[in-house]
């Protein structure tokens, strides 16, 4: 899933100056489940604004709040119609894509983001998310134990550990496990130590030309946006 | 600042519907009381609403809080964790501190038909008291000078005082039950013949069994039942130095204790099983042991010889053998193991039976009971009832206010010409033992036994021996209560994003994914802590009905409705627990020395306050906030660390508002050894210079 | 035909000993030539290294020019945080056509031990692809597969970590850079022989020169901050507690001292084909230390 942090306060105050009535739109799906966009937080958000507000003693805002089961479809957004119509502003926390989605759902529609969107990743315990996938389109992990060095290795190199490991953690993080570790020892335990051994030549980046697009039926016609 | 413009998501819950369970105190109590919902009250300190909840589900409770032989705390799933509640005692003390003596109950007469009742223990006055209650004329006729049947002949008075007994009956008096006392009814023709329209037999059941051996009629041998009824009615029967008892039953160790009472040096209890199959209440055993009572077991006597004024009783030993059809072994004679003993008074208390005169002309069943449809109480005469231990032979004081209960209900139904509904449970009932991981993470926490007189003081005379409870003595009891039945439950399934955060926050270890995937939160054993239900980020979780009456919201908001209503602003804000607390005095000192401007929101533990309702606090004006928890005292485990998550995140925002982080404050009330008015005190002027400086601040900004 | 001096010394069976210089965060350069001019006729060759530690400074090819200017012999440290595979072939290029053929084919450390932590880590290649691509580029083609109109040869080497705690997968990484391409490895920091011996044993069999690393160590102090700050180096405790003995202000004596024996023991022993001596800072010393050694002025 995409894991995401909601901005700081104060980011987000400063993004809604410029608008009168703001509605604070979740997203039930990625946001809810890693704690920065799901009902409970556009609540919790909704009332700091609000004191926020009080406090300052300037009233130039009011807030509304929904929660869409998922902002990156556009059927869903059509739910929202009725939400948008006494609105000047959406202050989305959906991800990226949520937010693009409403940007071109709604093209009259100011949107801003609400929270940071971090990674694709899972939850490692309660309160705590780990990047898993770099969504680099070109899946080693079969050479790899299922243990992505791309993602996991700060280097993302392909050829094995660099010489900054310490007590099996990176250089770079201290509490961060070597990638090329636990990819040694799995392979080992998988007795598929003859992988590592092999040289792996540069990554084609080519395989990502941004913005990517998936086309899973054929004869797809290639709408607006192809860019 | 109102807080109405924002449409909290809580109000969606005002129609959600009461999913709770039926917990297995509730089912095994014959009158189906609301335990569970009283011992939560009590846990509370709202001892006058605990009184409330249980009359509403007993007629007598002063009674039941003496006798009642406890179905309910064997049934309690405390017990698979430590020791059950101790419901019977916790009753005791919301009916003495809640008032029930000065309780008046009123009815007025709004039907014709008069009603008939044939007895006067505790079914014939629970059936009296609700036909009265729905408008009967009740007549009450008893064939002793007083009212109560085994109430007044049979239990010793140092199970139940009298004043309790005659307080009820007043209370019925006062209804405008008629009562005929000293009428002895022979037959139920002439009853009809005067105009009653019902007749509710409940006759008890005072006969007792004889035992069938040789030399029973010799002088000195007396059942059970007579012996109590002749202590109970102010004789006291010469019984000698040395007596004996034959029998292991309620009534036996009544005849023995109350023997004892009366002076006898040495009372035996000849029992022919084992303590085991003893079908008295081990409490009672226990305390007659204490008493200096000496039980023989597997011992059972087969011939009686009157000689010289005293008795020489052949005993034989037994072993337990085949179970009988009851599922118990049955005791069997040991050849050649006979053996002789001398006694005073030997008491024979094996079992009574009813005796209802033939002229009533209802048909009978096993062992001279009356035969009666179980749902109903019909017996085969149109407009007889009957119910109580002349139904059933000798069974609880309890079950026979609730046949009492179902007698007036079906008696309103025949008179009515209703066709009486079966009775049908409206909710399901709570399944299955709690999970061994989850009976491993509920803290243990002693059973709080309630006072009782020595053994050495309470053998000499009468005098009733369980004594009440002090407050924090039931508050700390009633704390242990895991509130089965009445946890979460994922109202919002639609909502639910199987992020797994209950699964992942439960210190209970309740919540599992089923083999679809979908997150299941079992209602048996769920307890209650509320703490996924503030950590669900789709807010698909809520407690079941009736747990929360108020969620905190509407705490929060009630709180600033009377600030407003007394025309103050609160200056600070208090999240306050009110399980226990209340009752030991520290959140009861902490609202009597609550300054001006400081209200307090009474919430049931800390763990339901969510980060959004203390940042609500501070948008109603408040300069700061308190949350104050029982700390290490909490019954639920993991209370305080979700409230430092919770403060976290507040303070977080709390900064870049410009107010400081001092002002929101958490108190553990539970284990600070100052006194919390001081820590408040110390808050409230902290708080209060905050406020000046920011005035001040703001005056030199403008 | 050996590319380079230094390719010839590889060739030969002597005791080969190599230094490196840090340029500066400056655009003086003064004290670096200093070094450069100190130490160039003294070793064999002079490693100049590229942005070490990710800190960012004079490039380490302006510095292997530098070395040329003044006569001496450079090793061109290349890592591949900071370029991509056009700009490392590029500077490369331009180092052949400077005469600057020893090549250090290196990783590089992670960005976020720098000082310009928010830069954006490339990583195009790693430090054995670095290897095969200079190997690619000698036989004329560049790594999109068009043709060099000259191509270039080059001396390359590589690093290897004998110290790490977890040497198994150094160890498939040393093959690997072996098998593509490396005349000549550089190792990290030795200060125990004993697992510089266990790794002989096992390179010993590949036809390759080991150059074993030796770190100038100038206090306890020093070394406990490098053991927890700076990747790659593993000071065993031995060494601390010698260093932690000594009165104060007699640290980088000892530092010598032991720097020295090392290298005495690894030429005595003849345990591997020579020693790269790093001074981290104290590039002065270098001559000290090889005098302490006994090593005479080689490159003569």
């Amino acid at each position: 899933m995409i894991v995401a942090e909601q901005k700081p306060l104060e980011e987000i105050r400063r993004m809604i100056a410029p608008y009168g009535r703001v509605l604070i739109l979740g997203c039930g799906t990625c946001m809810t489940v890693c704690d920065a966009g799901g009902e409970r937080e556009v609540s919790f958000l909704h009332n700091a604004l609000q004191l926020a507000q009080a406090r300052s003693g300037d009233v130039a805002h009011t807030f509304s709040e929904h929660t869409l089961k998922r902002q990156c479809d556009p059927e869903f957004l059509e739910l929202l119609t009725e939400k948008t119509a006494d609105v000047d502003v959406i202050l989305s926390l959906g991800c990226g894509i949520g937010v693009q989605a409403i940007a071109e759902r709604l093209p009259d529609m100011p949107v801003l983001p609400g929270v940071n969107t971090s990674f694709m990743g899972m939850t490692k315990e309660s309160g705590v998310w780990d990047e898993r996938c770099a969504a680099c389109g070109d899946c080693r992990l079969e050479d790899t134990a299922g243990i992505c060095p791309i993602t996991r290795c700060t280097k993302g190199i392909l050829n094995g550990p660099c010489a900054g490991v310490k007590n099996g953690k990176c250089e770079a993080n201290k509490d961060m496990d070597c990638a090329w570790i636990l990819i040694y020892q799995r392979l080992e335990r998988l007795q598929q130590l003859d992988k590592m051994r092999r040289y792996y030549p540069p990554r084609n980046y080519r395989t990502i030309p941004r913005p990517r697009r998936i086309m899973s039926k054929v004869d797809t016609v290639v709408g607006e946006g192809d860019g | 600042m109102n807080m109405v413009n924002k449409s909290y998501p809580e109000n969606r819950l005002e129609n959600a519907p009461d999913h709770s369970l039926v917990p297995p105190c509730q089912d095994a109590c014959p009158l189906h009381m609301d335990i569970r919902e009283y011992i939560g009250l009590v846990s509370q300190g709202r001892i006058m609403e605990a009184l409330q909840v249980i009359r509403t589900g007993n007629p007598f409770p002063s009674i039941c809080a003496y006798v009642c032989t406890r179905p309910c705390e064997d049934a309690c799933r405390r017990s698979q964790v430590d020791k059950p509640i101790a419901i019977r005692s916790l009753k005791r003390f919301a009916v003495e501190f809640g008032g029930d003596r000065m309780v008046r109950a009123e009815a007025e007469t709004t039907h014709e038909e008069k009603v008939a009742i044939v007895g006067s223990g505790p079914a014939g006055l629970a059936c009296a008291y609700y036909l009265k209650k729905s408008g009967y004329p009740a007549t009450i006729l008893e064939a002793h000078s007083d009212l109560g049947g085994m109430l007044r002949v049979g239990i010793p008075q140092y199970r139940l005082p009298r004043e309790v007994l005659d307080i009820e009956v007043q209370r019925l008096t006062r209804m405008g039950v008629e009562i005929r006392t000293n009428t002895r009814v022979v037959s139920l023709d002439l009853l009809f013949e005067l105009g009653y329209k019902a007749i509710f037999v409940t006759i008890g059941a005072h006969q007792s069994l004889r035992m069938g051996i040789e030399g029973e009629e010799s002088p000195g041998v007396i059942d059970g039942a007579t012996f109590l009824r002749e202590v109970n009615l102010g004789l006291k029967p010469s019984l000698g130095r040395k007596v004996a008892v034959v029998g292991g039953g309620n009534v036996a160790i009544d005849a023995a204790r109350t023997a004892t009472r009366l002076g006898v040096k040495k009372v035996s209890i000849l029992y022919r099983r084992t303590r085991a199959e003893m079908p008295a209440d081990p409490k009672e055993v226990e305390q007659a042991l204490e008493e200096g009572i000496d039980i023989k077991y597997l011992v059972t006597p087969t011939e009686i010889k009157s000689e010289n004024k005293r008795l020489n009783v052949t005993c034989v030993k037994m072993k337990l053998g085949e179970p009988d059809e009851s599922g118990r072994q049955r005791p069997v004679p040991v050849k050649g193991s006979e053996f002789r003993e001398e006694f005073d008074t030997l008491i024979a208390a094996i079992g009574q039976a009813p005796q209802t005169p033939d002229d009533f002309g209802v048909r009978m069943g096993r062992g001279s009971t009356i035969q009666v449809d179980p749902s109903t109480l019909t017996t085969n005469r149109v407009g007889v009832f009957a119910g109580g231990d002349a139904v059933t032979g000798p069974a609880t004081v309890t079950e026979a206010l609730a046949a009492g209960r179902l007698a007036a209900l079906r008696i309103d139904d025949y008179l009515q010409h209703r066709y009486p509904l079966p009775v049908k449970e409206a909710k399901e009932k709570l399944s299955g033992d709690l999970l061994p991981e989850t009976i491993e993470m509920i803290r243990k926490i002693e059973r709080v036994e309630p006072p009782s007189l020595a053994s050495e003081v309470r053998a000499k005379d009468f005098e009733t021996i369980e004594l009440v409870y002090g407050w924090e003595q039931a508050i700390n009891e009633a704390r242990r209560c895991l509130r089965c039945g009445v946890g979460v439950e994922i109202l919002f399934q639609d909502k639910c994003a199987t992020c797994l955060t209950c699964l992942r926050v439960c210190p209970y270890h309740v919540p599992y994914l089923d083999a679809s995937g979908t997150i299941r939160i079992p209602a048996d054993q769920c307890q209650a802590c509320g703490i996924c239900v503030a950590e669900c980020p789709a807010k698909a979780i809520v407690l079941r009905k009736p747990f929360d009456r108020r969620q905190v919201t509407e705490e929060l908001g009630h709180t600033i409705k009377s600030a407003v209503e007394s025309k103050t602003k609160p200056l600070i804000i208090g999240f306050c627990c009110q399980y226990g607390l209340f009752g030991t005095g520290t959140l009861a000192r902490l609202w009597r020395s609550a300054k001006a401007g400081v209200s307090i929101v009474p919430v049931l533990c800390v763990a339901k306050v969510e980060a959004a309702h203390i940042l609500s606090a501070f948008e109603t004006g408040a300069e700061g906030v308190f949350i104050a928890g029982c700390g290490e005292q909490c019954a639920r485990e993991n209370t305080t660390y979700w409230v430092q998550q919770r403060v976290a995140k507040v303070r977080k925002v709390l900064e870049p508002i410009g107010l400081e982080p001092e002002r929101l404050q958490v108190f553990a009330l539970g284990t600070t050894a100052e006194d919390p008015a001081e820590e408040l005190d110390k808050f409230v002027e902290q708080i209060s210079a905050l406020r000046l400086a920011s005035v001040i601040k703001g005056e030199v900004e403008s | 035909m050996a590319n380079s001096l230094f390719e010839e010394k590889l060739n030969s069976n002597d005791f080969i000993v190599t230094t490196e210089v840090g340029p500066p965060k400056s655009v003086d350069v003064s004290e670096m030539v200093h070094h450069i001019e100190l130490l160039k006729d003294k070793v064999d060759a002079i490693n100049i290294t590229d942005h070490q530690s990710s800190v960012m400074r004079f490039p380490s090819i302006g510095g292997c020019l530098i070395v040329k200017e003044l006569g001496g012999e450079p090793i061109l440290q290349m890592t591949c945080r900071d370029r991509n595979r056009l700009a490392l072939q590029a500077e490369l290029l331009l180092a052949y056509s400077r005469n600057i053929v020893n090549v250090l084919c290196l990783t590089g450390d992670s960005v976020d031990v720098g000082d310009h932590k928010e830069a954006k880590p490339v990583f195009d290649l790693d430090s054995v692809q670095l290897l095969k691509m200079i190997r690619t580029l000698e036989s004329g083609t560049d790594m999109g597969g068009n043709e060099l109109k000259v191509a270039p040869k080059f001396c390359i080497g590589a690093t290897v970590h004998p110290e790490a705690d977890f040497i198994e997968p150094q160890l498939i990484k040393f093959d690997k850079k072996v098998a593509a391409g490396a005349q000549f490895l550089q190792t990290q920091g030795i200060f125990d022989v004993a697992s510089l011996r266990r790794f002989m044993q096992y390179a010993s069999q590949f036809d390759v020169k080991i150059l074993a690393g030796i770190i100038v160590l100038s206090s306890a102090g020093m070394a406990k901050y490098m053991n927890n700050n700076v990747p790659g180096i593993i000071v065993s405790q031995a060494v601390i507690d010698e260093l932690a003995a000594v009165e104060k202000g007699k640290g980088l004596q000892k530092g010598i001292e032991i720097a020295a024996r090392l290298i005495k023991t690894v030429k005595e022993e003849n345990l591997c084909h020579g020693v790269h001596i790093m001074a981290v800072g104290n590039e002065n010393i270098v001559p000290d230390i090889l005098e302490a050694a006994g090593l005479v002025n080689v490159s003569g």
